[in-house]
């Protein structure tokens, strides 16, 4: 292998993925999509195993191969074709998350060279509730479900296909956009792989697609030999399902030996009635995340990451539920938790660095209805930021997105001047943060009001159980949602909810602190000032 | 008269003196602590020539606003937003900056966002206006009055005011603006630095701008009135590069700092488009080589703009020149990863203590390996005013190559392992050459790469041939070349303003035209008097028309022309930049944006003198070079003495005072008739 060369194609695959987000992002027309970047975009070898990838979402990260893989087990490929899927049970991860799959083919060839990939979460995919991230307790509540389907066939779209599914979302104008744009960013990922190959050669390019993969797995294996060997383990629990007030369990026990893992959660909860669970790829991509965060180099997101590292997740369990169970906030809160429980485990193991709790939910927020200023539909989608755990060494960070997502937010004069809503406040939610000798993050609050009837939903978590402080560093403060009808006070909400709102009515999330670190220990110094993050 | 360019860099600070008709160039080391002293100390040893004119005025490429920025050392600045939102400036897109770490921040705590005003310092005040301009919440005196007070009591020396929607309506904020001026210290106001959407960029933007306006007026000050001395009586003008490519004045520099944030490298960008098109060059590709980054950037005709340019982290929402920077310059450090990849960057040696063949580091870096390799041909720079160690930087790259050798299981030599430095630190730049290339759609076959900086000749060629640019343009003084550029700009204005008008897919109705015509005869009134104040008459004035469209829905512009049918022009342009339109889907205009220029006096660039009779072309001496993994011996040609027609068809070395051109096998030279060194494929 050459170093040199090795160096050049993890730039070039790298490049790929990243320009095929620049062309969604620039064409796509949901908020969701074009401001606040929930998409991934990826490279895969002619096997399907991950070579590169954009690299902002790390919940997309593990679950994109298996999108992958169930395109090419749905059948032949033929040049031209574009697979799209969003059925969790067939290697999506919740419904509105849509992925489009599509081979590539050099010159004259029979067989793929690679496979290019988009996913994006769409604002709404139908289903019971505006916005598809409501309460439910079957897939079939949550919106249309597409197992691996042609939408494109040796290059001309199944126009079939394409009216069936845009007549079961809402704002079908914006949804059409977004998938168009996610069609025009495939075209944009094949025409540029296949530059590459037509400057190197198929065989050298295949070759070093090939030796990223063993790279990114060398430097795993490293990794995981500098973590000392044994039994480590941890639990940790959703506040509920949504549906009875019961904790949700999740049990992990992380087995290092040499230079592999073994990831194992048995005795976790059985899977909930709930929206709350995980299909098996959001388990893998939590662990994948984890695992990645304690590589201590720059290291390129490829499925080599992935291979010295055994995932054990029965199934009928929260972490990796059968069908028909509700998916909803698996990707979205499940996933996070999952975070939770294998940093805790870790933190026996390496306890100079590993980090308190974050704030350990998204925070998701829907709301849709009818648009009486432009008279049409909408649908909005929004995460929102909390406080990240403090570290061994350093105090957490406030109002940022923590662990499986890293999206943006939707500026205030953008969502305004596109949905029926009013921001009030939207601010750091000051001491938060769990105390210690390293302070957790302050999550934040915000304020918004209907100007027109909507349907409201919130799925969020640790607003009964905090996140965690570790080596005597106290709790960050749980997450609190509040709820004023017009002419009437501020009342307390559950964590997940979904209701009917008149417009005038206001709605106040506060999201959780981080963890703190350490024993709190007097430091006037430090208190005095002034500036409360740092 | 005289008229002098001056660039600051970090380690040098170029001279380009334009002196009744000729012109000249030098370098003297950089005072960073008090850029101005270099720069004056250059201007008095120009001046002193003997020469009897005065100084007319200096144009001005400045590192410090974004030095300042970089190193945290602005003003004690308050901000003012509306109620509810004083924490939009920390919270930001509630993004943290390294996605894959336990504490969100970059190792060496790089991304550390420390928002740059304070909380304490961050002012609600009561008032709102919605996204349609409607006043929701009215702003009251006895507000105002309270604002005032607890702006009194901060001691702040500077603020800045970003209210929600400003854009839309700037009432408000006009109003706030005037009763702050009682305080009397720099008011930066959002509606007249970046009247448009997206809260977050917009304040970010006016925070730096305030942030930095206290310490560049100052700067600027003592640098005009060191000047006033060499006017002989008469004033010198001062005016400073702007991020955007065109000049401003310094009292407009001094207001409004953020318009300077790239001032350094956009100096270079303009002075390629000018010798581009004095050479018939229409498609470029400027490659800016320095010791510690190398810009880059394509040009159609004149320099693209951005406004989502990020400094220090920081987004910065101004329009700036769209020119994409990497961390690979000479200064380098190359070393092996943990996962056996040789990497080179972003970790610079810089000016201190520099390349091992400097004399003071240990690690190998892109100089040392270009050293090693004969590329220097002798291993001097700034003819002769600085001597190498090549045996150092033999040293250094011994380590690299033990460690290079381990991985590979075989021997590898210094020179193998200093070919490798170069290659890596070329697909390093390959890549910032293609973001902003191919993956914005241009077809590098089509472009002509022009090299400078320190070391831009030494790499432009290797990386024209893996680019496949079939042609690469070497200027005169290449070293000096930002330094020429400041020169070359005009005066440039940018005024924009948020209009949200909806367009049918058949094309512009009576009413939106109507709205656009007033909203651009607006923008043109503010534009002229602007132009007046900066000592612009009307001969000497050109205003361009442009309009931000985009599918309604989407949140990406396009710049439209406005002249023709822009609806027809919008869907074409984006079907060319993403490969697919939609005529049926209704598009919209966001904003209207004039672009005000104020025509200066541009430095003759004349042609070069021809070669005289019966002289030929000779090298000054050879050099062993390595190209590949053997070596050959090539002829080294003095810059100075080459001249117009003059041709090298195998492979030299070209020196002059401040960079180095390297011309490998394959690629021939000729020497145009402004002196520059026009390289491209051998016909074989």
């Amino acid at each position: 292998m050459d170093s040199i060369k090795l160096e050049i194609f993890r730039s070039l695959f790298t490049s790929v993925a990243e320009e095929m987000g620049v062309s969604l992002r620039r064409t796509a027309f949901s908020p969701n999509i074009k401001e606040r970047r929930d998409y991934s975009c990826a490279v895969f070898d002619r096997e399907g195993r991950l070579i590169a990838q954009g690299d902002h979402m790390p919940v997309h990260l593990g679950s994109m191969p298996m999108s992958v893989r169930a395109a090419i087990e749905s059948g032949p490929f033929a040049p031209g074709d574009v697979v799209v899927l969003n059925d969790p049970y067939a290697g999506g991860t919740h419904l509105p998350d849509v992925t489009m799959v599509s081979p590539v083919y050099s010159e004259g060839a029979t067989q793929p060279l690679f496979y290019v990939a988009n996913r994006a979460h769409h604002a709404d995919i139908g289903g019971a509730t505006p916005g598809s991230m409501g309460a439910a307790t079957e897939i079939y509540q949550e919106g249309v479900r597409i197992p691996p389907v042609r939408l494109v066939r040796r290059g001309e779209l199944v126009q079939d296909l394409w009216d069936l599914l845009l007549a079961n979302v809402r704002g079908r104008e914006e949804r059409e956009g977004d998938f168009a744009a996610q069609l025009g960013a495939i075209r944009v990922g094949q025409l540029r792989l296949l530059e590459i190959v037509e400057r190197y050669g198929r065989a050298e390019t295949s070759l070093y697609a090939a030796h990223l993969f063993t790279y990114a797995e060398r430097i795993m294996r490293r990794t995981l030999a500098s973590i000392p060997d044994g039994d480590y383990e941890a639990i940790d629990y959703l506040d509920d399902d949504g549906e009875s007030l019961q904790p949700v369990r999740i049990a992990a026990r992380i087995t290092i030996a040499g230079d592999r893992a073994r990831i194992d959660f048995t005795g976790s909860s059985p899977q909930v009635a709930g929206p709350l669970n995980a299909v098996e790829a959001i388990t893998v991509s939590a662990v994948f995340y984890v695992f990645r965060c304690l590589v201590d180099a720059d290291v390129p997101a490829g499925a080599g990451l992935l291979s010295p590292l055994e995932v054990i997740a029965p199934p009928g369990t929260i972490v990796n539920a059968l069908p028909p169970a509700a998916v909803a906030g698996g990707n979205v809160e499940t996933s996070q938790r999952i975070v939770d429980v294998l940093l805790l485990a870790l933190s026996r193991a390496l306890p100079d660095r590993i980090p308190a709790a974050s704030q350990g939910s998204m925070n998701n927020l829907t709301i849709g209805g009818w648009d009486t200023r432009l008279g049409q539909e909408f649908a909005y989608y929004e995460t929102l930021a909390g406080g990240m755990g403090a570290g061994p060494a350093s105090h957490g960070l406030s109002a940022v997105h923590s662990h499986m997502t890293n999206s943006l937010n939707t500026p205030v004069e953008a969502l305004e001047y596109s949905y029926p809503l009013l921001v009030h406040r939207y601010q750091i939610r000051r001491h938060s943060g769990g105390l210690g000798r390293y302070r957790g993050g302050d999550g934040l609050i915000r304020e918004i009001e209907l100007l027109s009837p909507a349907r409201l939903s919130l799925l969020s978590d640790r607003r009964q159980l905090a996140p965690y402080g570790l080596s005597g560093g106290e709790p960050g403060k749980c997450g609190l949602n509040r709820l004023r009808r017009p002419g009437r006070s501020f009342q307390t909400l559950p964590g997940k909810f979904s209701i009917e709102a008149e417009a005038g009515t206001r709605l106040c999330i506060e999201t959780p602190g981080g963890g703190g670190f350490g024993p709190v220990v007097a430091n006037i110094e430090e208190r005095s000032n002034g500036d409360e993050r740092s | 008269m005289i008229r002098i360019g001056v660039d600051t860099g970090g380690t040098f600070t170029d001279f380009v003196v334009l002196e009744g008709g000729h012109r000249r160039a030098f370098k003297i080391p950089s005072t960073p602590e008090e850029p101005e002293r270099a720069i004056l100390a250059g201007i008095a040893a120009a001046i002193s020539g003997g020469v009897e004119t005065g100084l007319k005025e200096v144009v001005h490429g400045t590192t410090v606003a974004t030095n300042a920025l970089l190193e945290r050392k602005g003003a004690r600045t308050a901000l003012v937003t509306t109620e509810g939102f004083e924490d939009v400036l920390e919270i930001g897109r509630q993004a943290r900056p390294e996605p894959y770490s336990l504490t969100g921040r970059g190792r060496d705590s790089r991304g550390v966002r420390d928002p740059l005003i304070p909380g304490p310092l961050r002012f609600g005040v009561q008032e709102r206006v919605l996204a349609d301009g409607r006043v929701h919440r009215s702003l009251s005196e006895d507000g105002l009055e309270r604002l005032l007070e607890r702006l009194r009591r901060a001691r702040v020396e500077s603020v800045a005011i970003s209210l929600l929607f400003s854009f839309v309506n700037p009432e408000h904020e006009e109003r706030v603006a005037t009763r702050l001026g009682e305080l009397g210290i720099p008011v930066s106001v959002s509606n007249r630095i970046l009247p448009e959407y997206r809260e977050y960029e917009r304040v970010s933007t006016l925070a730096i701008n305030a942030y930095l306006a206290p310490r560049m007026s100052r700067y600027l000050g003592r640098l005009a009135d060191g000047l006033t001395d060499y006017g002989r009586g008469g004033r010198v003008g001062l005016r400073v590069m702007q991020s955007s490519g065109g000049s401003i004045s310094a009292e407009v520099a001094a207001r409004e700092p953020v318009r300077t944030i790239l001032s350094g490298p956009a100096g270079g960008v303009v002075a390629a488009t000018r010798i581009a098109k004095l050479a018939g060059i229409s498609r470029l590709i400027t490659f800016d080589m320095g010791g510690t980054s190398t810009d880059v950037a394509v040009c159609l005709g004149e320099a693209p703009t951005t406004s989502e340019a990020q400094v220090a982290g920081l987004p910065v929402a101004v329009p700036v020149l769209d020119i994409h920077t990497v961390g690979a310059g000479g200064g380098s450090i190359a070393r092996v990863d943990e996962g056996q990849a040789l990497r080179v960057g972003p970790e610079s040696a810089g000016a201190d203590p520099g390349p091992a063949a400097y004399g003071r580091g240990s690690l190998p870096t892109v100089t040392d390996a270009n050293l090693i390799l004969g590329r220097l041909a002798g291993g001097g720079l700034l003819n002769g005013g600085m001597v190498l160690d090549e045996s150092r930087a033999r040293e250094a790259l011994q380590g690299l190559a033990d460690r290079l050798s381990e991985v590979a299981g075989r021997r590898i030599g210094v020179v193998e392992a200093a070919l490798g430095v170069v290659r890596i630190a070329n697909a390093n730049m390959e890549r910032a050459l293609r973001l902003v290339s191919v993956e914005r759609g241009h077809d590098p076959r089509l472009f002509t790469l022009v090299g400078f900086g320190g070391s831009g000749g030494l790499h432009a060629v290797a990386l024209a041939e893996s680019l496949r640019i079939p042609q690469v343009l070497i200027p005169a003084d290449p070293g000096a070349f930002s330094a020429l550029g400041v020169l070359l700009a005009d005066v440039v204005k940018d005024f924009s303003r948020t209009v949200m008008l909806p367009l049918e897919a058949s094309g512009v109705g009576r009413e939106v035209e109507l709205a656009a015509a007033k909203g651009f005869a607006d923008l043109e009134r503010q534009a002229i008097e602007a132009l007046r104040q900066e000592g612009f008459d009307s001969a000497r004035m050109r205003l361009e028309r442009f309009q931000a469209m985009r599918y309604r829905g989407q949140s990406y512009e396009l710049l439209v022309p406005a002249a023709g049918n822009p609806v027809e022009t919008f869907h074409r342009l984006h079907r060319e930049r993403y490969g697919h339109a939609n005529p049926a889907r209704s598009s919209e205009i966001v904003s209207l944006r004039l672009r005000a220029i104020g025509i200066t006096e541009k430095p003759p660039l004349r042609p070069a003198r021809p070669r005289r009779a019966g002289s030929g072309l000779q090298p000054a001496g050879t050099s062993r070079v390595w190209l590949g993994r053997r070596s050959t011996v090539l002829p080294v040609y003095d810059r100075s003495s080459l001249h117009p027609g003059d041709e090298i068809s195998r492979p030299a070395i070209i020196v002059e005072y401040g960079s180095t051109t390297l011309l490998p096998t394959g690629w021939g030279m000729v020497v145009d008739r402004y002196g520059n060194l026009i390289i491209s494929r051998s016909a074989s």
